[in-house]
């Protein structure tokens, strides 16, 4: 099915039928996955998926449905429920799909697409992922049993067009491999997790590699204990500043910005991080797993430094917010076929700094060294973090022993004052948020 | 009773819909002839069982913000897995395309799993006929968008009515009407419509000097639309836009152990994550739960019984059958202290030789099913609810929660306190902020000092993540006094 064109019906039925604009997004995708246990196959999963929404304005008032169902009668009765749906919102100068200056031209993406990925043969999951049960319990005798072992990989299509003059559409691929072990000594379980995942199959670490360090990371916690309460240094290894820069990037959605719901809503210009600290959403990294070269509504994609060199610069938009807030769309529209787009980052990653993570842990007198955090992160709106803390201790520059059960709290603004130092680590770990490991002066660890 | 702890009660809604309006069985999802052919052709590499799951979501969403409905949204997702089971291996396959050929091809692809040549084999299944804990006369489906939208407009003037500090209300209305059928080689075909609602309005109050705070309510169930009579959304507009206001001016909490009261109902995700996920049946075969092994042991303190229930009347978690076509149950997981059992799917109760207890849900016929929760909570005790704050000389109050979240290994969990109140001999000071509880499963719940005797449910909002699959749940508690807590803070000393 050239699903372009039925894109292209789907938004001329709609506009036949009485919208003003319409817009319909198609995503197709196929997709496999094998977890194994003990040299064997636990599950093996299949599939083929496909779905489209349809976004419609009618006198000034937005409509959206979707479905799964591709059937001529489905598709007509998505048409009459967008248009219906469109009768109870307000109306809103505001509506509109992007015009034809917001869609412009598209920036250059490099490949997405690995045919060596899409084309994997049918054994190439379980033998990997066999390989990655192998070595991670080689490394180390612990190992006690795994929550899971797996790989996957995927292909999807994305489609859209527009009565607005859009019509595009790209594929892409992914693969992944990931170890979650659980290591046992002295009646203490302790888990580990590692993870690859790329666009390309030459890109993704190699199954050893995979195991070996998720094991590593499980086995170091052994031995877990709590710690006084105090104020010291802390460092997040790159898995755990992903996430800390995933929550300060969800304060410059321009949507909660223009409503005055951001820590950063009066911030815009004003220097919150050292000249060290560059924080950066890129939908055109090269090789990035969210790079394309629209958003979800047609948008091109483009780089927008959030915090560059420690001042806060730009905010992130789809149309409707930055017609709003007057402002420029970034191409941050994030969609899928089942939701309306709305503002989220592609490829964002804080830029890395030159020291390796071994100095900026050498550094520190006595810190804590955090590898995972538990708990949905900083509070976007009064920058509040509070979370649950594993990791290692740090005495005299060496990590010693292992930690649990403490928090960590601070306010993110006050945070990024106290970043004081980046690593040259920077890494995609699982997902299109990346980053160095990063120090912070003085956090409040509470434990014993 | 505690200020701070006052959200609106909720009419049982079994009251609301008689049984005498049960609406129409509708025709089934898939003619039973296509599903025994999809199970012969499952099996015909010689699984031991296969199952096939039919899905179809319809599904409604409504978002007010800056005064006005932003949008309003539908959507059907549809589609059908075929699940075989080989020894402990597991083939899955599934098609949104509802063509014949399609869904042969799924049921052949997982066969695949299967190693030998069976026979060709015919699986008949006739109807099971299955309890019903949720009465909703029409479906939400098919209730008008503009009815929904209304209750959005009114929760966003009672938020701003409140207080002259409410300055930002995002509300938003969800619901969908899920009907599953689940046939398999032993014969049994199942079927349930879910239908489930929820409104929910986020607030933030805006103090002196650029001081923001959050408040967020909501609720809902398997209920008819009627619900919104009982449980108006200017009530659920109301909690919300007061947490926010009441956060304002809160001091920065204070790190290190405390002896903590936690209000009842929505504090009940203290036992999902504390004990709960620890339970579940998966975790508890591949030995990654520090719950393995210790059935019979005692792991908590002896006020503490938790149940987890499947069968409650109308309850966000409540499911006629799971979705492998086993009825919901009420399981006693820990009594007195003592722990009880397990929760299983049917995967993991076969594996380790038991029964499932209704216990495997799945997000979607994208996902395979797994050991779940569904309405958690503890069973009440004997203190009066003002007592045990009364008891207590220093301490913290949690009025409201964030969300939480736990380590099944090591049994680290946290949960976020959205909303709490020193205390200073025994009664409620200066709001607090940014407080985190962390602990240790089985550690926590032998601390448990005080249960109360006002046992309440969560209003009906919880989300449970687990494997990448989300799941509606409900949570539980009474009144609970729990002491040497550790509570994540940022002042020191």
């Amino acid at each position: 099915m050239d699903y372009q064109k039925l894109a292209k019906r789907i938004v001329q039925r709609a506009t036949k039928k009485g919208a003003l604009q319409a817009e319909a997004f198609l995503e197709v995708g196929r997709q496999s996955t094998v977890r194994v246990r003990e040299g064997q196959i636990e599950d093996l999963t299949q599939s083929t998926s496909k779905g489209v929404g349809l976004r419609v304005i009618v006198k000034g008032r937005l409509g959206f449905a979707f479905t799964s169902d591709f059937e001529a009668s489905g598709l007509e009765r998505l048409v009459d429920q967008a248009l219906k749906l469109a009768e109870a919102a307000a109306p809103s100068k505001l509506n509109g799909l992007p015009g034809a200056k917001e869609l412009g031209r598209l920036g250059d993406t490099g490949a997405l697409y690995d045919p060596a990925v899409a084309n994997l043969p049918g054994d190439w999951k379980v033998k990997a992922a066999l390989e990655v049960e192998k070595a991670a319990r080689a490394e180390d005798s612990r190992v006690a049993t795994f929550n899971a072992v797996g790989a996957g990989d995927f292909v999807s299509e994305v489609y859209v067009a527009s009565s607005e003059g859009m019509s595009g559409g790209y594929s892409g691929t992914y693969v992944y491999l990931y170890a979650l072990p659980v290591a046992s000594a002295d009646g203490q379980l302790q888990k580990g997790y590692w993870v690859d995942y790329k666009r390309f199959l030459d890109d993704l670490e190699s199954p050893e590699s995979i195991g070996r360090e998720a094991t590593r990371r499980a086995v170091r916690m052994l031995g877990a204990r709590r710690v006084k309460t105090q104020q010291v240094p802390v460092l997040f290894d790159p898995l755990v500043a992903a996430s800390f820069v995933s929550g300060v990037a969800r304060a410059a959605n321009g949507n909660a910005v223009h409503q005055q719901a951001s820590m950063f809503a009066a911030l815009q210009g004003q220097r919150l991080a050292g000249e060290h600290v560059t924080l950066v959403d890129n939908g055109l990294l090269p090789r990035g797993l969210a790079t394309a070269p629209f958003d979800g509504e047609g948008v091109p994609t483009r780089r927008t430094p959030i915090l560059d060199r420690g001042v806060l610069t730009h905010f992130l938009y789809d149309a409707f917010t930055a017609r709003k807030a007057k402002a420029r769309p970034t191409g941050n529209a994030k969609r899928g076929y089942n939701a309306l787009p709305s503002i989220g980052t592609s490829n964002l990653y804080l830029e890395p700094g030159q020291k390796p993570p071994e100095e900026l842990i050498r550094e520190v007198d006595r810190g804590f060294y955090v590898t995972s955090l538990l708990g949905h992160g900083a509070n976007p709106v009064t920058g509040e973090l509070s979370a649950g803390a594993n990791g290692l201790w740090i005495e005299n520059g060496e990590l010693t022993h292992a930690v649990q059960e403490v928090t960590v709290a601070g306010n993110v603004l006050k945070m990024l004052q106290d970043l004081d130092g980046v690593g040259n680590d920077l890494q995609f770990r699982g997902g299109a948020a990346g980053a160095p490991t990063v120090r912070f002066r003085g956090l409040t660890l509470s434990g014993e | 009773m505690p200020r701070a702890s006052a959200p609106p009660r909720r009419a049982p809604p079994s009251q609301l819909a008689p049984l005498a309006a049960r609406r129409p069985v509708p025709a089934p999802l898939l003619p039973q002839g296509l599903l025994e052919r999809l199970l012969a052709v499952a099996m015909e590499r010689g699984g031991d069982f296969a199952e096939v799951y039919v899905e179809r979501t319809q599904s409604t969403h409504v978002v007010l913000e800056e005064s006005r409905i932003k949008s309003a949204q539908t959507g059907l997702v549809q589609g059908v897995g075929v699940r075989v089971i080989s020894g402990a291996k597991v083939g899955y396959a599934f098609s949104d395309d509802w063509d014949e050929p399609a869904l042969l091809r799924a049921a052949s692809t997982a066969a695949m799993i299967a190693q030998s040549t069976g026979a060709e084999r015919a699986f008949p299944v006739s109807r099971v006929a299955v309890p019903s804990h949720y009465h909703v006369p029409t479906p939400l489906s098919d209730v008008e968008v503009a009815l929904k939208a209304s209750l959005l407009t009114r929760a966003d003037k009672a938020a701003r009515a409140f207080d002259a500090r409410v300055a930002q209300v995002n509300a938003a209305y969800v619901d969908q009407t899920r009907r599953i059928a689940v046939a398999n080689t032993e014969g049994r075909y199942t079927e349930d419509t879910q239908d489930l609602c929820r409104l929910s309005v986020h607030v933030v109050a805006q103090g002196r000097k650029n001081e923001r705070r959050t408040g967020m309510y909501g609720g809902g169930g398997r209920v008819p639309f009627t619900h919104w009579e009982t449980f108006p959304p200017e009530e659920v507009a109301r909690e919300a836009a007061r947490q926010a206001v009441a956060t304002l001016g809160a001091v920065d909490c204070a790190a290190g152990p405390q002896t903590v009261v936690l209000a009842p109902g929505w504090s009940g995700i203290l036992l999902h994550e504390a004990v709960g996920h620890g339970l579940e049946a998966d975790f508890i075969r591949k030995g990654t739960s520090l719950f393995a092994g210790k059935l019979g042991e005692k792991v908590a303190s002896e006020l503490v019984t938790v149940i987890d229930d499947g069968t409650v009347s109308s309850g966000r978690g409540s499911i006629n059958i799971d979705d492998e076509g086993t009825p919901g149950e009420r399981k006693v997981l820990i009594e007195n202290g003592v722990l009880k059992g397990y929760l299983y799917d049917n995967l993991n109760a076969k594996l380790m030789g038991q029964r499932s207890t209704g216990s495997g849900r799945r997000e979607s016929f994208r996902h395979l099913p797994i050991p779940r929760m569904t309405n958690t909570f503890l069973a009440p005790g004997n203190h009066h609810p003002e007592d045990i704050l009364k008891e207590v000389k220093r301490g913290l109050y949690c009025a409201t929660f964030g969300g939480g979240q736990v380590d099944i290994s090591n049994g680290n969990f946290v949960f976020e306190v959205s909303e709490a109140y020193q205390i200073e001999d025994g009664k409620l000071g200066r709001p607090v902020k940014n407080a985190t509880l962390i602990g240790v499963g089985p550690e926590a719940l032998k601390n448990v000092s005080r249960v109360g005797c006002d046992p309440r449910p969560d209003p009906g909002m919880g989300v449970c993540g687990k494997n990448g699959q989300s799941m509606p749940v409900g949570v539980g508690l009474p009144t609970v006094r729990i002491d040497n807590v550790t509570v994540g803070g940022t002042q020191v000393g």
